[in-house]
């Protein structure tokens, strides 16, 4: 067992890594636009739109449907609960996740089918249409979503002989270029075809329609406004935040800081932010440049990342090491 | 009748006799119901009584650590009460006593407006539980029979009432037939074991057991895995539960689900694992993939259903299935001597039987409360419960939750555990790779499982309990009396505690497990990696789950964002906008409509059938009605059990052309047989 680091140096880590995270998620989100904009000849919004979206929201007057039962009002919260704490889960600057030993990758997977709960069922709650069409197609889609996420990260795991994130990031640190074995690349692309779908971009939901005829994530939201609104939508920022760095825990851990020195701080901290700006460009080219599969077809797809990520744990089991 | 009473308990004297005078709170109550004075209330208050004790005698047991056995009355030298209850029962009577006597307190606002009719099948109540206790402690296998056919037999009167409708009684035709072919595989199992043991003892079931040709044993193991299999309602042997729980009141639904299938567990870890095991790695691998098949399918069938009691008896195939993968696992990890992961993975087994018991319980008893309220358990009708129902609604929702595996809730607690166990065998080097591939896609099958329960759970949520009602009888629904109440709720403010406390308790079960285990093989299982009970663990590599904290932080995060952001500013109410038109009820999704996609995405399984019939205003082309009719065709129903009906049927048709009631006949058949029997006999 190699020596991680102490409880102060998982502290100070976990600070920055919290305040980094909760600032830069709406960038994110930003970044994809702009991305998009610019890859269809647009000019498109600054990278800072996503904040003065936030802060309009936030200012203004919260409008609910007079069915709609108390769940509407706690449902913001759960869900934002949910993912900030499976963020303090995942290790993104330091090898030891700020909540280090309090749970690990099935509990982050966990707190995801938990958000998605109480978001689907608050999507009913008004009696609209629209919401039953979000909220029936946010469990069907993620239906197919979760075994191959599952097994994804189940060849990480495997990889590292533990489920704890912390415990992967740094032997996957130690390993160096042994790491990355072909299973495990079968388990990084299986994830990378459902991460598209988690976080809601084409070519499963596009996060720009409010076409009843498409939208998934959109529907479940089109009741919310005002502060609940901002809540969900920085939600849903976040949850981007975690999805990558779930990935990058577990499937790309380069340049995370094991020990607190100055240098190495900076050193996680450009690695973390040029991971999330990589995602968040790609998921910018995929929204531009992907038409969104019809909803029937999304089966084809997301099981052919359940049976990729089959395959990454076959090759791990049968191929010799 | 010559009857001795030995109690063998050192540490647990005090409890014992309180534990007697409930026990025979539980025998009066089986005699209230001929009384004429208010019967109902007072059978299930004993009952309840009753129930109570036997969450007592389960403390006890585990408190004093020591096995509490008891011994009255024999009928041909085989003792009648024969009992002996360990740890491992002692988890069965807890699930038992918390469920038991929330469904009687339940049963008596339940049944206060029940039909004189039902009230002559309550007689089967008090004796349907104390069968239960019995089953879950018989140390003979005479008196495990006995208990397991007066447990079926009662439970088939409740379910068919006394004068029942023609498809209640089809219903309860069907579940008899079920579980006395089970008994049967038993039964065949029983003698292979008594006979080489030389005595019904369970003990000497257990030193016999090893001595056993290999073949015998996997004779032994598949009619153990048939018998119990059904009880439990594990595919493709469920086709009974599904049938029969909807149809029972709703307090016996609760045991049911909660309990009685669970009686199906208790046999495949007593007789399966303790007395039978180690056994053959396919042992294990099948039972992993029945469990992966009940759980699947389970809750896609669920998903397709809009009655909300037949839903949540799919649920408990699903929820069977989870345990099974459980026990899979663990008799893959006994069969290569994998101790510390056979104990995680029967810790799960037996951890989410106690959650499923608590949360199934407490949905049915909700659905109770809505069938009585609105007088329908049809989804598409219901809606709006929670405001014409309140804690009916929370009690629904938590239970939802709970049984949908998120955290902080304990069925991800015991979830967790499951995938631990799966991963642990996936990663056992000692296993054969078929069996370490079995495990891991099983992952791949259990995590569809957890993302169908969160689907098909929002849909029974979202469909009947919120929005507008859908009908004038659900419009017309009021919250319930307390009596119906205060059961719900405790059940599921338990379903939060043990949510919460998931890490004392599992460290709890896991000692138990750890005994179970330990007593299969010789090798005694290596201490747990973590020592902390704070969390649950350990799983691989030792990662953890520490419940409470997490449980408390999501609370905490979640309070701040209500206070800062979503209290100070209250919204302002108006009608939702459905673009221009008035709301009414009919744009809400129904449990059809949000059902569909998955039934479309899964359709090679679920071969769903529809049907549209339009009729036209006479002379135009507008349609004056449009009637939809789907369902989900349930292919081992039509393509097995329909023809093996159709079989049985025809066979006894022909027997019964022997059966013609003519004297003179029978006294030609016996001359018959005694011809044949003198010339074989020659």
């Amino acid at each position: 067992m190699m020596e991680g680091p102490t409880f102060a140096e998982t502290l100070v880590l976990g600070t920055i890594q919290v305040v980094l995270v909760l600032l830069v998620a709406p960038l994110l989100l930003g970044i994809t636009k702009r991305v998009k904009a610019r890859l269809q000849y647009r000019r498109g919004p600054s990278v800072l739109q996503p904040y003065r979206d936030l802060a309009k929201w936030w200012r203004k007057e919260a409008v609910e449907s007079d069915t709609a039962s108390s769940l509407t009002a706690v449902a913001p919260a759960i869900v934002l609960a949910a993912f900030v704490v499976a963020t303090l889960l995942v290790p993104i600057v330091g090898v030891r996740a700020p909540l280090a030993g309090w749970g690990d990758l099935l509990v982050v997977v966990g707190l995801l089918a938990l958000a998605r709960f109480v978001l689907a069922l608050a999507a009913l709650d008004a009696g609209s249409a629209f919401g039953g069409m979000g909220s029936s197609r946010e469990v069907a889609v993620s239906a197919l979503v979760e075994p191959a996420l599952l097994l994804a990260l189940a060849g990480a795991a495997l990889a590292a002989g533990s489920t704890d994130l912390g415990v992967i990031a740094q032997t996957a640190s130690a390993a160096g270029t042994a790491w990355f074995t072909p299973a495990l690349l079968l388990g990084a692309g299986a994830f990378a075809v459902v991460a598209v779908a988690e976080t809601g971009h084409e070519p499963v939901d596009n996060p720009d329609t409010h076409l009843e005829l498409t939208m998934i994530h959109e529907g479940m939201l089109l009741e919310a406004s005002g502060p609940r609104l901002a809540i969900l939508m920085y939600a849903a920022e976040l949850k981007l935040v975690l999805v990558a760095a779930l990935f990058a825990a577990a499937f790309l851990p380069i340049g995370m800081a094991d020990r607190l020195s100055p240098v190495s701080v900076v050193v996680a901290v450009g690695a973390m932010l040029v991971k999330l700006a990589a995602a968040a460009v790609a998921l910018g080219v995929l929204d531009a440049t992907l038409a969104k599969l019809r909803i029937l077809a999304l089966p084809g797809l997301l099981a052919t990342a359940s049976i990729v990520a089959l395959a990454g744990l076959a090759a791990r089991l049968w191929l010799p090491a | 009748m010559p009857s001795e009473l030995s109690v063998a308990a050192t540490a647990s004297g005090v409890i014992l006799p309180l534990v007697a005078v409930l026990l025979g709170l539980a025998a009066l109550a089986a005699l209230a119901p001929v009384s004429r004075a208010n019967p109902r209330g007072l059978s299930l208050g004993l009952s309840a009584l009753a129930c109570l004790g036997i969450f007592g005698l389960g403390v006890a047991v585990l408190i004093s650590g020591e096995p509490v056995t008891a011994q009255a009355g024999s009928v041909l030298g085989f003792a009648v009460v024969h009992v002996r209850f360990d740890s491992l029962s002692a988890i069965f009577l807890l699930a038992l006593g918390v469920a038991g006597a929330a469904s009687s307190v339940y049963g008596i606002g339940y049944t206060a407006h029940a039909s004189p009719e039902r009230d002559r099948a309550a007689v089967a109540y008090p004796l349907f539980l104390a069968s239960l206790a019995l089953v879950f402690g018989a140390d003979d296998a005479f008196a495990f029979l006995l208990a397991w056919e007066v447990m079926a037999l009662s439970s088939a009167a409740l379910v068919v009432g006394a004068s029942p409708s023609a498809g209640v009684a089809r219903a309860g035709y069907f579940y008899l037939a079920m579980t006395h072919l089970a008994t049967v595989a038993l039964i065949v199992a029983f003698a292979i074991l008594a006979s080489a043991a030389g005595s019904s003892d369970l003990a000497a079931f257990g030193a016999a057991a090893a001595g056993l040709p290999p073949l015998t044993r996997d004779v032994v193991f598949v009619l153990l895995l048939v018998g119990f299999g059904t009880k439990a309602g594990a595919f493709p042997l469920h086709v009974w539960l599904p049938r029969a729980h909807p149809v029972a009141p709703s307090h016996v639904s609760a045991l049911m689900s909660g309990v009685m299938i669970k009686a199906g567990v208790y046999g495949i870890i007593r007789f399966g694992l303790e007395i039978l095991g180690p056994g053959a790695e396919w042992w294990g691998i099948l039972i992993l993939a029945v469990g992966v098949a009940s759980a699947v399918l389970g809750v896609l069938y669920a998903l397709m259903e809009h009655d909300l009691k037949r839903l949540l008896a799919f649920h408990s195939i699903e929820n069977i299935g989870i345990i099974l993968i459980g026990l899979g696992v663990a008799f893959l990890a006994t069969g290569v001597g994998s101790m510390t992961l056979a104990a995680v993975a029967l810790t799960a087994a037996l951890f989410h039987t106690l959650n499923h018991a608590l949360f199934k319980s407490a949905l049915f008893l909700a659905a109770g409360s809505v069938q009585a309220a609105a007088g329908t358990r049809d989804l598409n009708v219901l809606g709006g419960m929670v405001r014409l129902m309140p804690i009916t609604t929370l009690a629904f929702v938590v239970g939802a939750a709970a049984i949908s595996g998120l955290p902080p809730l304990n069925g991800f607690a015991s979830e967790w555990l499951t995938f631990q166990g799966l991963l642990g065998a996936g990663a056992e080097q000692a296993l054969s790779p078929v069996a370490r591939s079995a495990s891991l896609l099983a992952i791949g099958g259990l995590g569809l499982t957890a993302a169908l329960a969160v689907a098909c759970f929002v849909k029974a949520t979202g469909v009947g309990f919120l929005a507008l009602p859908r009908s004038p009888g659900a419009s017309a629904a009021h919250e319930t009396s307390r009596w119906m109440g205060a059961p719900m709720v405790a059940l599921a403010a338990a379903c939060v505690g043990l949510g919460l406390a998931a890490g004392p308790v599992a460290a709890g079960i896991a000692g138990i497990a750890a005994g179970v285990v330990g007593s299969v093989a010789a090798a005694a299982p290596a201490p747990a990696a973590t020592t902390a009970v704070t969390s649950v663990g350990p799983g691989l590599g030792g990662a953890v789950y520490a419940a409470g904290a997490i449980g408390l932080l999501l609370f905490a995060v979640a309070s701040a964002t209500w206070f800062v952001g979503i209290r100070p500013r209250p919204a302002r109410r108006v009608p939702t906008w459905t673009c221009g038109i008035v709301p009414e009820p009919a744009f809400e999704y129904t449990a059809t409509s949000y059902g569909k996609l998955i039934r479309l995405y899964f359709g090679r399984i679920l071969r769903p059938t529809r049907e549209i019939t339009v009729e036209l205003h006479p002379g135009t082309p507008f349609p004056r009605t449009v009637r939809y009719h789907g369902e989900a065709r349930h292919v081992v129903d039509e393509r097995v059990y329909e023809p093996l009906h159709r079989m049985a049927v025809g066979a006894a048709q022909m027997a019964r052309r022997l059966q013609n009631g003519s004297l003179q006949l029978y006294l030609a058949y016996t001359v018959a047989a005694l011809v044949i029997l003198l010339v074989l006999a020659r």
